[in-house]
């Protein structure tokens, strides 16, 4: 029959803690009258499909650029990369000529 | 992604696809885009729309961005059981990497613990869990819990609380299978009887072996092997066992300790990582080609990434090049590296890992990936136009003039002394005397 330990045996899981709510995340919700309004419809409006640079989003935003072609011809899209690595800030020409030209932007992520 | 986003504060609307997509055919990510969410079951495409067209409700981020409330809970001793069961528990809580471990019973942990002269309860580490948004508060006690169960004697602790304080993991979050190398200078690898000789990288001594394994112990603790959550690698990579953990052979080299390159002195004790993926072994030597133009073909099948290299040299292959082709440094053979390897500019922008990491380099304009990305698929370009990012550790027994060329990158070295039971008597008892000054 086995035996028990003699002696008791540690947890080596550390202490998890939450130093501040949502980390980085503002004290108050973003406030809801800072977004962008949202489009009644795509007819006729330009959408920027923005490659994060992140591996796959390219291909990938080529895929939904085809799709609106296809299938909604009215929605002029514009591929973009985004301008920063993938992992730092980015310059801010991008954002600036999607708010001149653009009514909407998707982001692609992926990996 | 949704925690990420609360972290950062950014109310955006995410929508999922089936995973992976970097690398699938047009056709699965056609079929991704007018398939199924994974998350919410509705075609993807149809979400989109929506998350452009459908107003935004007053309401709707506000559960993503309230309070948090979790705090602290640990149970510090487990409930008494047999040795198997416990064995048994640890395997299944996803503690350990699959191998049998020493338990870490109290007494073995208050022995593992004379090997430092720190407190117990002193926080050695903090580390970020991003899926959980939770900060994991590791202590000197629980880096000493996971040296008994990497099977460490408590003359390795201060080497590992070294590691354990940089915060590092050796297996991190990624699709990709990252590798990592643990190397020791200074006086304690003789101390400690770690190999920096023959087949030092090889599963013969202990405390190679065992510092290695406890790096990647610690990182299972810090939440990095979680299924889905940070461990996503699609094959994983065996260096993960043990991390390449070894000694510099600073005996045997002809040149400066890496350590000593590193702004450290020669009698301090330093754990240096390095991150990459890969390595290539040379086989049996360079007797028709110099050692420089076989290393120029072995970096070939290498990235390049950020001008980053190690070459892992046997003591004979340093000698030979310091005393036969005149590199009277790491550094001068380095440069020899940077200034004659060539690739064509193709093949460095057609890899996937390059067009991600430095393409946006060359479209801000930086210079000399901005000229690079100008020029023909077929001109010749010196990627590792860098040579402070090549790194070169002399390790080996010398039984035979062999190398390894890895693209692995230099990551942070970290000093041990401070960490020992006893301190030094140079002078140097907190470690820090050979730290670059603060910019």
């Amino acid at each position: 029959m086995a035996t028990l330990l003699r002696s008791a045996v540690l947890n080596p899981e550390g202490y998890r803690t939450v130093r501040a709510a949502g980390g980085n995340a503002p004290s108050k919700p973003p406030s809801f009258s800072s977004l962008a309004p949202r489009l009644d419809s795509l007819n006729g409006k330009t959408i920027y499909l923005v490659d994060t640079g992140f591996g796959g989003s390219g291909k990938f935003l080529d895929q939904v650029q085809a799709w609106f072609a296809e299938r909604m011809p009215s929605v002029k899209t514009v591929r973009r990369r985004k301008t920063g690595n993938i992992f730092r800030d980015d310059t801010k020409d991008l954002w600036a000529e999607i708010k001149e030209n653009g009514q909407a932007a998707i982001l692609g992520v992926a990996g | 992604m949704a925690d990420d986003r609360r972290f950062h504060g950014v109310p955006l609307r995410f929508i999922y696809t089936p995973h992976p997509v970097a690398g699938m055919p047009p056709s699965v990510l056609r079929g991704y885009i007018e398939g199924k969410d994974p998350a919410t079951q509705r075609t993807v495409i149809e979400e989109v729309i929506e998350a452009i067209t459908k107003p935004v409700s007053e309401d709707e981020f506000t559960g993503d961005f309230a309070p948090i409330s979790r705090t602290g809970v640990r149970q510090t001793l487990l409930e008494p059981d047999t040795e198997d069961n416990l064995q048994r528990l640890f395997y299944e809580r996803g503690w350990i990497d699959g191998l049998p471990i020493i338990l870490p019973t109290e007494e073995r942990v208050a022995e593992m613990l004379t090997g430092t002269n720190r407190a117990a309860d002193e926080v050695v580490a903090e580390i970020f869990l991003h899926d959980t948004q939770e900060y994991l508060t590791f202590t000197v006690e629980m880096v000493a819990i996971i040296g008994v169960m990497a099977g460490a004697r408590p003359e390795h602790l201060p080497v590992l609380l070294a590691v354990a304080s940089t915060g590092h993991p050796s297996i991190p979050g990624s699709t990709t299978p990252f590798a990592c190398m643990l190397l020791v200078n200074g006086p304690i690898r003789n101390e400690i009887e770690m190999n920096s000789g023959i087949g030092a990288f090889s599963p013969r001594n202990l405390a190679n072996s065992v510092i290695g394994r406890a790096w990647t112990l610690l990182t299972i603790n810090w939440g990095y092997m979680r299924l889905r959550k940070q461990f996503w690698t699609s094959q994983g990579n065996p260096i993960g066992y043990n991390n390449m953990c070894v000694a510099e052979n600073e005996e045997r080299s002809a040149w400066e300790p890496f350590h000593v390159q590193k702004k450290f002195r020669p009698e301090e004790s330093v754990v240096s990582l390095f991150r990459g993926w890969s390595f290539v072994n040379n086989v049996v030597g360079s007797s028709h080609r110099s050692v420089g133009n076989d290393m120029l073909l072995q970096l070939s099948a290498l990235p390049g990434l950020f001008s980053a290299a190690t070459l892992i040299l046997d003591p004979l292959v340093a000698r030979h090049l310091k005393e036969n082709e005149g590199f009277r440094t790491k550094l001068d053979f380095c440069r020899w590296i940077s200034e004659n390897f060539k690739m064509p500019a193709g093949q460095f922008w057609g890899t996937d890992l390059i067009h991600m990491m430095m393409a946006p380099l060359a479209d801000q304009g930086v210079e000399p990936y901005a000229s690079w990305k100008k020029l023909p698929p077929d001109a010749l370009i010196a990627p590792y136009d860098k040579p402070e990012n090549i790194n070169i550790v002399v390790v080996g027994g010398e039984t035979s003039p062999m190398w390894k060329v890895a693209d692995f990158a230099y990551a942070v070295s970290a000093p041990v002394d401070k960490w020992r039971a006893k301190p030094v008597t140079d002078g140097c008892t907190d470690g820090t005397c050979g730290l670059p000054d603060e910019p």
